[in-house]
């Protein structure tokens, strides 16, 4: 009963999930705040779709620091003579 | 040669490969990274007198090139819709039931280790490289800025010529596909841990 009530009184998870992408770019109104809590009691998913775009703001913002670990075209030797180059001739 | 030639000559050796690195990860396409790198150090040959040291060499860069960047993006705003309709189109339907709950089947798996725990993992940050270029190019735009820079989302609607809205939607199907690529890619695979 408790979860039927639930279910139909808090947004279905296809629109959850896109008021959660909302809520990391907008803050969530009181009352979605309350609906989502609700909707968490009786869906796992949205629970943990929520911890995922966490997880993946935490690592995205980290992803400069280990670019080298993620890159895998070099700066080639061609480009770096022809930047010198040009710098060479700005710098006079 | 002179100091200033010697100095942004080292700058190359020194800094040249990081920036690029950074570029290309937000530009996809090494011609471009190329050209943001060399516009940066130019940028920083005819502003050097205004470097008074106040932060490391590779921090006053960085700094430069991430305003090239944010011009590139302000360009490619400019020249289209900036609307990708095929991908924006995709909300992932069959994860859905009609009624609009996840599909038992097909919701989201738990994700383990912890996210500190993977980052000295190189095969992760390959999987994460990887998925993110497959992302169309303008949606990746809004996700770098976002999600990687932390541009405020009014400065992003800003840059690209965009609404609250249309941010809204491209940040949504973005990280609903960034999250089915790591799922896939990492999270369920053995190397990946959840497994």
């Amino acid at each position: 009963m408790l979860v039927k009530f639930i279910g139909k009184h808090t947004p279905k998870c296809r629109e959850m999930v896109r008021i959660l992408s909302q809520s990391m770019d907008e803050p969530m109104p009181l009352m979605m705040r309350i609906k989502k809590r609700l909707h968490f009691l009786i869906c796992c998913w949205c629970q943990r779709y929520q911890e995922q775009l966490r997880y993946m703001r935490h690592t995205a913002r980290q992803f400069s620091e280990h670019a080298d670990k993620a890159s895998d075209a070099p700066f080639s030797a061609e480009a770096q003579e022809r930047i010198k180059q040009k710098l060479a001739e700005s710098a006079r | 040669m002179n100091d200033l030639q010697i100095a942004a000559s080292r700058w190359v050796d020194d800094h040249g490969e990081c920036l690029y690195r950074y570029a290309l990860v937000r530009v996809r396409k090494p011609e471009v990274a190329e050209d943001l790198v060399q516009e940066t150090f130019l940028a920083a040959v005819r502003g050097y007198e205004n470097f008074g040291g106040r932060s490391s060499e590779r921090s006053w860069l960085v700094g430069i090139l991430k305003n090239k960047i944010v011009d590139h993006f302000r360009k490619l705003g400019r020249e289209t819709s900036f609307t990708d309709m095929e991908f924006l189109s995709d909300e992932f339907s069959e994860k859905f039931v009609s009624i609009g709950f996840w599909n038992h089947d097909l919701g989201p798996h738990e994700w383990k280790p912890e996210p500190d725990e993977v980052m000295h993992r190189a095969e992760f940050w390959q999987v994460m490289r990887d998925c993110l270029s497959r992302l169309p190019e303008k949606i990746r735009a809004v996700f770098t800025m976002r999600e990687m820079d932390g541009v405020p989302s009014k400065e992003v609607c800003a840059i690209l010529s965009i609404t609250d809205s249309n941010l809204w939607v491209m940040l949504h199907r973005a990280r609903m596909a960034l999250r089915e690529c790591l799922e896939i890619n990492w999270f369920d695979t053995p190397a990946g841990g959840t497994t």
